[in-house]
């Protein structure tokens, strides 16, 4: 995942580490001698900076920097330093599916991160350059979800809803899901929630019959509502500790199919609602997440197809729309293609050395 | 599927509209409102760049022609440059032919297949669909579930695991003129499923091999629309779901790297929810330059001159008069909606209560009307207590419905009232354009 992007971001870096070190004031000249003798004494460092400001005063920018660079022993960025390469990682973003909007937002942050920050000598200019856009990155990633003790957390049956579009791979999901859940050590039941495309129901149950639990299902074109509340009944009855429930996929601009999700959730209640998009999505997946959001509600979302598109920049975008973590990534058919998702090992693997 | 990419295109001209001088620096913002809305509809970040490339290029070095100002050259340009990035027009022929679907999971290939079986179905032609999923459980009781709604012939068998000898076995017992045939989602990684695919064309011998593609395909719809280019030789693309928010810029992308062009566009969950796809009319309605090419063609097969005046209703003379003739001319030529849609009027929004008037309602209407006076029809606001007493019960009508018509007229001539305020720069341009187009 994430693997062009990688490759972009450490070009960026790169420039961007070039580009202030050259920008830097006379760094050749000064560092040897500056830093030994601003340690030694006070006054030696009191005379130092009073001279330049003296010579250059119609030039405070210049005496700021001097000023700093002696007695912080720092350096300060210059939005001048950075723009270019900020083009070309804008560039990158876009490439690799990160939203519009999103790219502009997490840009304008490096930027204001970057630009006037101070950068102490001791410090290498790759930390700075790394720790602003890794600072970016999870600001928008936020922390993961780890399901595992969530359902230790909560009464069971844990309830878990899935919803989306039409097409993001919602029930191959949940296979993969209970799957993962079963090898945990915990019971699952299925609810067959797709009751409108055909085929759907007979999808579930197949997945169900392969990974051994039951599934409860009615008729095509019946209640989605009422399958669900059946499976949570069952699941009280038998003592299963986790409900999966599976839902038609649904335009977020069809007001009476919103409704409909709106009554699953207002009936059944659910501990937990998995949003599923597809990594393939492009701009979309911003304004589709933030319509359900903005209807239904989520908690986690799940991004499919990653091996569609390794890039993964849908991630990043749905869960800035939204402000909620990522629980699982789908990387392909099989059904332990799944992968519980960590934020900060994403973010340090997409800075580190390409 | 107009309003999605258009209103962000048009703004982007507007602006222009409203520029004194044309010159390098109106140039330059044009592009750069373009590329925002390209960019934003997820066409190719590439593609992006070579387009406004070309279109700076265009317009900065390019004398415009003789009686055109150089803001109708740059709108040309654009227009010229958006038609090309859509790609060619795609023929469907309705004759014997073997169609191969081809996809990504979840891109909507079955319900597609469902769909392009109605339309050649109620083209008159015998239609077959073969159900070469052997993957997703519920596959083939989707196909044959679909295929029983429209009354179209399925050839399947769930229990078999090879997707070729379903092919093979499907083609020597159907008869059909058309076969479809539906294929398991895959994607350019997945290298045994290419070679699956390649050898399903290989079988099929297929006339056609449609990439069917969703409309939030992102940046990745080039890269996948090249691998499949590679195995089958793509000849067109079906863009699928256009009815969500999706502004089906990653599709064009694939276009252009099949070198194909759209045949088909999806919007919506029923069997009848597929538009047959012309790149002209598109793109003139994105920009809302109106599709006067194909307005012309449908007024020429449907219409009198004198039975609509246009004109005159821009022109806000709009009498009753006026709305019978747009009535009996909407009886022929289909929802005013759509109609006005065809018209240049610069992306204009229109009330859609003032569109959504049923053609029950408006017989009801056409009656009433036919039992007021000349003085009534041309000055409407005559009409008293008394008057429409009279209306009433002259066309058997309650009195609710004769003042729901004048409730109707005074929203209808509010409506292009608007039209001809506010816009009229645009217009005009748009008029202007149009002519040349």
């Amino acid at each position: 995942m994430f693997k062009a992007l990688k490759e972009k971001l450490f070009s960026a870096r790169k420039k961007l580490e070039h580009s202030i070190e050259e920008t830097t004031p006379e760094p050749a000249r000064t560092p040897e001698e500056v830093p030994a003798e601003s340690g030694s004494s006070p006054e030696v460092l009191a005379e130092k900076t009073q001279e330049p400001s003296l010579e250059k005063k119609t030039s405070p920018k210049f005496t700021d920097k001097v000023v700093s660079f002696v007695r912080d022993r720092e350096f300060i960025i210059s939005e001048k330093d950075v723009s270019g390469i900020l083009d070309e990682l804008e560039m990158g973003l876009l490439e690799s599916d990160v939203a519009f909007s999103v790219t502009e937002a997490i840009l304008s942050r490096i930027k204001s991160d970057l630009t006037g920050s101070k950068r102490k000598i001791g410090k290498s200019v790759d930390s700075v350059v790394r720790d602003a856009l890794s600072e970016a990155l999870l600001g928008v990633l936020g922390e993961g979800v780890d399901i595992c003790s969530f359902i230790r957390e909560h009464e069971r049956p844990v309830k878990v809803l899935f919803t989306g579009v039409n097409g993001t791979g919602k029930t191959t999901s949940i296979a993969k899901v209970t799957r993962y859940l079963q090898n945990n050590g915990f019971s699952v039941v299925l609810g067959a929630g797709d009751t409108f495309r055909a085929g759907a129901i007979e999808q579930i149950d197949v997945h169900g019959g392969r990974l051994g639990v039951k599934v409860i299902q009615h008729q095509e074109g019946s209640d989605p509502t009422a399958v669900l509340f059946d499976t949570v009944e069952y699941a009280r009855a038998h003592k299963i500790d986790v409900v999966l429930g599976d839902t038609a996929g649904r335009f977020h601009n069809r007001a009476n199919l919103m409704n409909q999700l709106e009554k699953i959730r207002r009936i059944i209640k659910p501990d937990l609602i998995v949003y599923v998009d597809e990594a393939v999505a492009g701009n979309d997946a911003v304004i589709r997440a933030e319509e359900f959001q903005k209807s239904v509600g989520m908690d986690a979302i799940m991004l499919t197809k990653v091996d569609m598109d390794p890039k993964g920049g849908a991630a990043i975008s749905v869960a800035y729309a939204v402000g909620k973590p990522l629980i699982f990534i789908g990387t392909g058919q099989g059904y332990d293609d799944i992968m519980a998702f960590n934020p900060r090992d994403v973010v340090n693997d997409l800075l580190g050395d390409a | 599927m107009l309003d999605n990419l258009g209103s962000n295109l048009k703004d982007a001209l507007r602006k222009l509209a409203g520029k004194t001088v044309i010159d390098k620096a109106a140039v330059e913002e044009l592009i750069k409102d373009l590329q925002r809305a390209l960019l934003q509809a997820d066409v190719n970040v590439k593609q992006v760049m070579q387009l406004s490339q070309t279109i700076r290029k265009r317009a900065l070095d390019e004398q415009p022609p003789k009686g055109v100002t150089a803001r109708e050259h740059v709108l040309r340009i654009v227009y010229e440059e958006l038609v090309a990035l859509v790609g060619k027009k795609v023929e469907v022929t309705l004759g014997k032919q073997v169609i191969l679907m081809a996809g990504l999971q979840g891109s909507g290939k079955t319900t597609t297949t469902a769909k392009l079986a109605r339309f050649f179905k109620k083209k008159g032609m015998r239609v077959a669909v073969i159900c070469a999923d052997t993957f997703r459980p519920g596959a083939y009781t989707q196909v044959k579930t679909l295929c029983d709604k429209v009354n179209v012939p399925c050839f399947g068998d769930p229990s078999e695991q090879d997707a070729r000898k379903i092919v093979r076995d499907g083609l020597a017992r159907i008869k059909e003129e058309v076969i479809i045939v539906d294929t398991q989602g895959r994607h350019a990684l997945e290298d045994d499923l290419i070679t699956e695919i390649i050898d399903l064309n290989e079988i099929t011998n297929a006339d056609h091999r449609w990439l069917v593609l969703d409309a939030a395909l992102g940046q990745q719809a080039r890269e996948q629309a090249r691998r499949f280019h590679e195995a089958v030789n793509i000849d067109g693309v079906i863009i699928t779901k256009m009815d969500g928010t999706a502004k089906g810029g990653g599709a064009m992308s694939a276009v252009a790297e099949t070198e194909s062009g759209i045949v088909f566009i999806g919007q919506g969950e029923t069997v009848e929810d597929l538009e047959w796809f012309d790149p002209n009319s598109y793109i003139s309605r994105l920009l809302g330059m109106g599709d006067l090419k194909a307005l012309a063609e449908r007024v020429q097969e449907s219409i009198d001159e004198q039975d609509i005046d246009v004109n005159a209703m821009l022109s806000g003379r709009f009498t009753l008069r006026d709305m019978y003739r747009q009535l009996e001319a909407v009886n022929k030529m289909g929802p005013l909606k759509q109609v006005l849609s065809m018209l240049p009027l610069g992306g204009m929004e229109l009330p859609a209560e003032a569109l959504d008037v049923t053609a029950q309602k408006m017989s009801k209407y056409r009656v009433i009307m036919d039992s007021m006076t000349s003085v009534e029809l041309d000055d409407p606001t005559v009409l008293n207590g008394s008057r429409i007493q009279r209306i009433a019960r002259g066309a058997g009508a309650q009195l609710e419905e004769v003042r729901e018509l004048i409730k109707y007229y005074k929203m209808m001539k509010r409506t292009f009232k608007g039209l001809k305020g506010g816009e009229k720069g645009m217009q005009r341009l748009m008029k202007k354009f149009g002519k040349m187009g």
